[in-house]
């Protein structure tokens, strides 16, 4: 979405037009929605999540600077509220619901089905391993790797500051190695 | 000599967040660092899976839009609903109160009405207290 049609939309929604939030709504959901499932582990905890977030978010855009993007400042808003909802649920990361849900992009692309077959072992091994490697190393690896946000948005986003990011991604890093290691992934 | 190359600048230079200058002195320092070198191929090679990786992120509920609406709309309604219910039971309750009925038609009533409304919040209450209970109460219909 646009930055200045952005910015349009939340002017409008301030001013208490609720119509307008649809729009953000239906731009930040999928997006949303891969931040949450790879937090929650599961589709249903990862939809409530997503819900409220952009519930609390609405009531919250008073407070909502125009100056800044709405994209780190929602996923920041999400992130809390995932992080409350797996205290308060006690939740635990699921990662065989994870590998259930999991497509792989070069579908199609690999056309030898037994290099297909491989290829979709090691995408199950690196969930696998990224869901035992703890919340914070999990979501910082995910605004990194899946969600692609850079360093100042992340930083933003797990309300760090932005020196730390490089810091915590590396220990991600080394963590996520370690156990693909013991899972049995070599690298060349 | 140059100072050693950090964890964190090797994180800046796999990411892509290095200004120039020290892009070039990292790159630099991989090519006589052979270990550091490995490192980094490592994280490429993580990386490179990442990229691979993708969620359905299909929605068998529909879109998240339809619930967020609902939620941000019927506070409103209920606030609405409960004022404008409980201006007509004050104005009616004046006017009862203030009518020309006998005193025993008007006690008489008022104790159905109270009647019914002890009946209706004890059975609110009662729900209520269940649902505080209730082992399937995160499990959606």
């Amino acid at each position: 979405m646009q930055p200045d049609v952005e910015r349009e939309l939340i002017r409008k929604c301030k001013a208490g037009d609720q119509r307008f939030y649809e729009p953000l709504v239906r731009a930040y959901e999928p997006s949303g929605l891969r931040l949450a499932l790879s937090m929650m582990g599961n589709r249903d905890d990862a939809q409530d999540a997503l819900q409220d977030a952009f519930v609390k978010a609405f009531h919250a855009l008073d407070r909502f600077d125009l100056k800044r993007s709405f994209g780190p400042w929602f996923f920041q808003i999400l992130r809390n509220q995932c992080r409350d909802m797996l205290r308060s649920r006690k939740a635990r990361f699921d990662r065989e619901a994870l590998d259930e849900r999991l497509e792989t992009r070069p579908a199609g692309q690999e056309t030898d089905p037994e290099r297909r077959r491989q290829k979709q072992a090691a995408q199950e091994t690196l969930w696998e391993a990224l869901g035992t490697v703890g919340e914070d190393h999990r979501e910082v690896l995910v605004l990194k790797e899946l969600q692609g946000f850079r360093y100042h948005e992340i930083a933003e986003i797990l309300d760090i500051p932005e020196g730390t990011v490089a810091s915590r991604l590396f220990h991600a890093r080394k963590a996520l190695h370690g156990t693909l290691l013991e899972m049995g992934v070599t690298y060349p | 000599m140059n100072p050693p190359i950090t964890q964190d600048e090797l994180m800046l230079f796999l990411d892509g967040e290095l200004d120039p200058e020290s892009h070039e002195r990292v790159r630099r320092a991989l090519e006589d660092d052979t270990e550091l070198a490995r490192e980094l191929s490592i994280f490429r090679a993580m990386k490179g899976q990442f990229h691979e990786l993708s969620f359905d992120a299909g929605d068998r509920r529909g879109s998240v839009w339809d619930r967020v609406d609902r939620k941000l709309t019927r506070p409103v309604a209920w606030v609405l609903l409960t004022g404008g219910v409980l201006a007509w039971l004050l104005y009616g309750t004046y006017l009862f109160a203030t009518g020309p009925s006998d005193a025993w038609e008007k006690l008489a009533t008022g104790a159905v009405v109270i009647g019914v409304l002890l009946l209706l919040g004890s059975v609110i209450a009662e729900r209520y207290r269940a649902s505080l209970t209730d082992p399937y109460r995160d499990v959606h219909r």
